[in-house]
């Protein structure tokens, strides 16, 4: 009986002082990770759409669905909005922009876990640059028929960043 | 010299890679280019001292039987503690490295060391073998790499070394040539080992 209990319990002890030490690093850590999110955000507007100098967000029912940008006349100059699909791995998450003619400004990946080589490389200026110019209504990878160049053993990956843009922007084009 | 031993062990004749076969999950995943490989060698290289550091300090501590839960509990922990640390103080570091940390979980190497080496050595052994462990590790995935990327996109850290003229070998990049080239690295290994030993 001793034999069992014994382990058991040091095991126990280690595990709370893991916990512990885990809960005290998250706890520290976690509003800085938030801020550096936003602040990454931010700055993926700013990317994406860099004639604008102000970005205000559009709401509607409790959630963003674009921001407006503006530049230092406050003038409309163009919109941003991000959109996510799954792709070979994990959620690619996108922030897109857009011209007030509804072209796509520019494009740049912000989240992603995709296969490091292979599907990550949709972070790479070549691939996104592509976008640039299009019209976000038709776009399609080139497995698909369209114009986009899929990434090099990457499929799946180009055609969810590509599939999110369009999806995405036939949902709010009707309210931009 | 014996303490010497402990750390070059790790780089050739106990290759963890090419010769006890460990951690080939992500040495068949992360090889796809040499910049890659650098993060990946260099973020399980530090995993692998810092355990190697704990889990000889506490080695009296563990009951034998419960001694892997508690090795992975310590791996595990100081993972996540350096994935949280780097995310909220260094985002670049974690921007570019932060795809490795969770492979660095499946790495068998940490597990295996911990368990082979550092439960039964010292802290100063320990940490001489998991630095050389560790250099075995990012050697090994850098050569693999290296052939991996010149034959698949004809660059090295993204630069363009063979003529544009030349065709990359796709399949190379992806994972069945990641299969092939450590196969045929590990037979050329043998082959000399071999030698060695018929010489000796």
């Amino acid at each position: 009986m001793k034999e069992i209990i014994r382990p058991a319990l040091i095991l126990l002890i280690i595990c709370v002082i893991a916990s512990v030490i885990l809960a005290i690093i998250y706890k520290q850590t976690a509003p800085l990770i938030a801020q550096n999110k936003l602040m990454a955000e931010e700055q993926a507007r700013k990317t994406v759409l860099p004639e604008a100098a102000v970005f205000k967000p559009v709401i509607e029912n409790d959630q963003i669905l674009y921001y407006e940008g503006f530049d230092t006349d406050s003038s409309l100059v163009g919109y941003v909005f991000s959109c996510f699909q799954y792709g070979y791995s994990s959620d690619v998450k996108t922030m897109v922009g857009l011209t007030t003619n509804l072209k796509i400004s520019a494009i740049t990946v912000v989240s992603q876990m995709e296969t490091p080589g292979l599907g990550a490389n949709c972070t790479k200026l070549g691939f996104l640059n592509q976008f640039s110019g299009k019209d976000p209504a038709e776009i399609y990878v080139d497995k698909d028929g369209g114009d986009i160049q899929s990434l090099t053993g990457a499929t799946i990956t180009s055609r969810a960043v590509t599939n999110a843009i369009r999806d995405t922007f036939l949902k709010i084009r009707d309210k931009l | 010299m014996k303490a010497f031993q402990e750390f070059t062990k790790g780089i050739i004749n106990e290759n963890p890679v090419f010769v006890m076969a460990l951690g080939l999950c992500p040495t068949l995943a992360v090889s796809t280019s040499v910049s890659n490989a650098i993060g990946m060698g260099a973020a399980a290289t530090f995993v692998l001292l810092c355990s190697n550091i704990i889990i000889s300090l506490i080695k009296n501590l563990i009951p034998n039987k419960v001694r892997i839960p508690c090795f992975i509990l310590v791996i595990a922990s100081f993972v996540t503690i350096v994935d949280m640390t780097m995310e909220a103080y260094v985002p670049p570091l974690h921007k570019s490295l932060g795809i490795f940390i969770p492979l660095i979980v499946v790495n068998c190497i940490i597990l295996g060391r911990a368990e082979a080496f550092a439960s039964k050595n010292g802290v100063f052994k320990s940490i001489l073998d998991g630095l050389g462990m560790g250099v075995g590790f990012t050697l090994a995935i850098m050569v693999i790499a290296l052939i991996r990327e010149i034959l698949g996109a004809g660059t090295i850290l993204d630069m363009r070394i063979l003529p544009a003229s030349y065709k990359p070998m796709i399949a190379a990049i992806l994972p069945p040539g990641a299969f092939i080239t450590i196969g045929l690295l590990m037979g050329l290994l043998n082959i000399f080992q071999n030698k060695k030993k018929s010489k000796a």
